[in-house]
């Protein structure tokens, strides 16, 4: 490695892209193309640093595999950052192993990291809990140890595991201190504050309230059958009941939830299952199966009695009863909801489970994108929905040193 | 030419604050070597570093008996060893592709890394005297017993190698074992040669196989 070279790197490992920059501007081979990408991606102009990056993997020679393998790790963030999902994960996984076999323990770790991250993003949580499993923090300097426990945190909190996900932002912290970048420490700070911000509200016996993401994680561990609006299910401490693709029976359990220890009267539930009309004899008859529906899916966790005027629940083990839902139920209130869930929805799911015309939801996700609530991932059939909020991991790029010879 | 498996007589480091090895000389007491924000003076018997030198040092390294030369981004400086100070400064003939650096015949000779080639310079304004093209990456340049040394480091092959000062003709090859790279060499002006180890943040100690 040569003198510039040298020198850019160690302005870049200290966070100083601008510096890095200034030394290798002008230069055109494969190390200075290299670097050049990597400041260019810290700077934001990631368009511009995906075109060097892939010209420095080209430019390096067929002896510098661990140089190239790099630059295909550089070039997989910068997809990750861009939310470009269409990047091919093989060569991702490729140049792991390159560095990997190479000795390149630390960037071998970044890959697999990129890997979980990507993971989490397309909402595959179970794969990213895995591989978060199997990776070795130890050897990673700060800054990426720093993004591996934000990663970590973000699928906790996914998870409502409020203790570890407070736990992993401790280490985050620490890590972030260490690696003296300011951007990554303003990083872990927005991602620890989400922590100790009202994460949803909860609606019980008339009252509600707003919850922290522990309250919440409180709520579903304690003696109450909750409604949550959040998710689409109805769950107690034993039990989760999946309704998001039965919007008319979770509508029936939330009214009933909401009114709960009082009953319902069937005007009421009418109105609010089958979107205000009023009631006539078919819906009295239609309300009456979908109670059945809702019955039998209930089973075991809440009863679904007659009344008088209407229908009242009752908790079945639970001894309580609340309807969880979001901060905000505005318009897109219910596509918000779903999206809470951290998982990545395409449209044509949320328009069954929101039992809404695939126009709608597309104007409801154009005019939520518009405002930075949720974002889309990838391109055409494969385009999914998410929240964006919760998902931690650092927006300011880690990319590893793609230096030729050492 | 020549060519035969480099022996590696001891490995030093890697050291605190030391993360990389990007040049190396000797004094004819202390090895020194560049790693990226000081000088460090190595005490080669007991592989202690005895002192250091805060200044700039991203690349080569060289003694010319009084004072040392450190390539930093794209000069080399002149540094007096016994306050640290700088006393000079040229531009380095490769605009900071510089790597390697090695004092002879009061000049300097500068690797230039990527261009595959070794500059003599004038030490006093940095003019470039002539010029001799390898086929390899150049990563360290030492000169001993009127012989011109370089070291190559491309992906897993490094090799520390004699050419021909006129020609450029690879004359004699010590192969390094694969995933040990030379960066920074130096000769002790007997039967060594010090060798930097890069982000490996190790110095190793090679023999130079003696004779014509």
């Amino acid at each position: 490695m040569d003198s510039l070279i040298t020198a850019a790197a160690l302005a870049l490992a200290s966070g100083d892209a601008l510096g890095a920059l200034k030394r290798v501007a002008l230069r055109d081979d494969a190390p200075a193309l290299a670097l050049r990408g990597i400041a260019m991606a810290q700077l934001g102009d990631l368009v511009r640093a995906k075109a060097l990056s892939k010209s420095a993997a080209r430019a390096f020679g067929p002896r510098e595999a661990v140089a190239r393998a790099r630059c295909v790790v550089a070039e997989a963030e910068i997809a990750l950052v861009s939310r470009d999902l269409t990047w091919p994960v093989k060569a991702l996984e490729a140049a792991r192993k390159v560095l990997e076999a190479h000795g390149d323990r630390v960037n071998a770790a970044h890959a697999g990291n990129v890997a979980v991250r990507r993971l989490v993003l397309i909402g595959r949580l179970d794969e990213a809990e895995q591989a978060l499993g199997r990776l070795d923090p130890t050897p990673l300097p700060p800054a990426l140890r720093a993004a591996h426990e934000l990663v970590a945190s973000g699928i906790a909190v996914r998870r409502l595991k409020t203790e570890a996900a407070r736990a992993a932002i401790d280490r985050a912290r620490l890590a972030a201190r260490q690696a003296d970048i300011p951007a990554l420490s303003a990083e872990v700070e927005t991602a620890a504050h989400l922590l100790d911000a009202p994460a949803a509200r909860v609606i019980s016996r008339g009252d509600e309230r707003p919850l922290l993401l522990g309250q919440v994680e409180a709520l579903f561990s304690g003696g109450t059958l909750v409604v949550d609006a959040c998710r689409h299910v109805v769950r107690d401490a034993g039990a989760v009941v999946p309704l998001a693709s039965r919007p008319v029976l979770f509508a029936l359990a939330r009214t009933l939830a909401e009114a709960w220890p009082a009953d319902v009267a069937r005007g009421t539930l009418i109105a609010r299952a089958f979107r205000g009309k009023h009631a006539d004899e078919s819906h009295r008859a239609r309300l009456r199966v979908e109670i059945g529906r809702l019955r039998a899916a209930l089973a075991g966790l809440a009863e679904v009695s007659a009344t008088k005027r209407g229908f009242a629940l009752s908790p079945g083990r639970a001894g309580d009863i609340a309807v969880l839902a979001p901060l905000m139920e505005g318009p897109h209130g219910a596509v918000l909801a779903f999206l809470a869930d951290g998982e990545a929805w395409s449209s044509s799911a949320l328009s069954i489970a929101l039992g809404a015309s695939p126009r709608t939801v597309q104007r409801a996700l154009d005019s939520l994108a518009g405002e930075g609530k949720v974002q889309a991932i990838g391109r055409g059939r494969a385009r999914r929905w998410m929240s964006p909020p919760l998902s931690f991991f650092p927006t300011i790029l880690l990319l590893p040193g793609p230096l030729p010879s050492d | 030419m020549k060519k035969s498996a480099a022996t590696i007589l001891r490995e030093y480091g890697p050291f605190p604050n030391a993360d990389r090895v990007n040049g190396v000389t000797f004094d004819g007491r202390h090895v020194w070597f560049a790693s990226g924000d000081r000088l460090n003076a190595l005490d080669p018997d007991s592989g202690e570093v005895v002192r250091s030198i805060e200044v700039a040092s991203h690349a080569g390294t060289a003694f010319d008996g009084e004072f040392l030369y450190q390539i930093a981004e794209d000069v080399i400086h002149k540094i007096d060893p016994k306050t640290g100070q700088i006393l000079s400064t040229i531009p380095a003939p490769g605009n900071g592709g510089d790597s390697g650096l090695a004092w002879a015949e009061g000049t300097l000779w500068v690797g230039q890394h990527r261009g595959r080639r070794i500059h003599q310079i004038d030490p006093e304004t940095g003019k470039i005297l002539r010029t001799i093209e390898s086929n390899r990456v150049v990563t360290g340049v030492t000169w001993v017993d009127g012989q011109l040394w370089h070291g190559t480091w491309e992906g897993d092959d490094s090799d520390v190698r004699r050419i021909d000062p006129e020609t450029g003709e690879v004359l004699e090859r010590l192969e390094m074992p694969e995933g040990t790279g030379v960066s920074g060499l130096e000769s002790d002006g007997a039967d060594r040669f010090f060798c930097g180890g890069g982000g490996s943040g190790k110095l190793r100690a090679i023999s130079r196989p003696q004779g014509k």
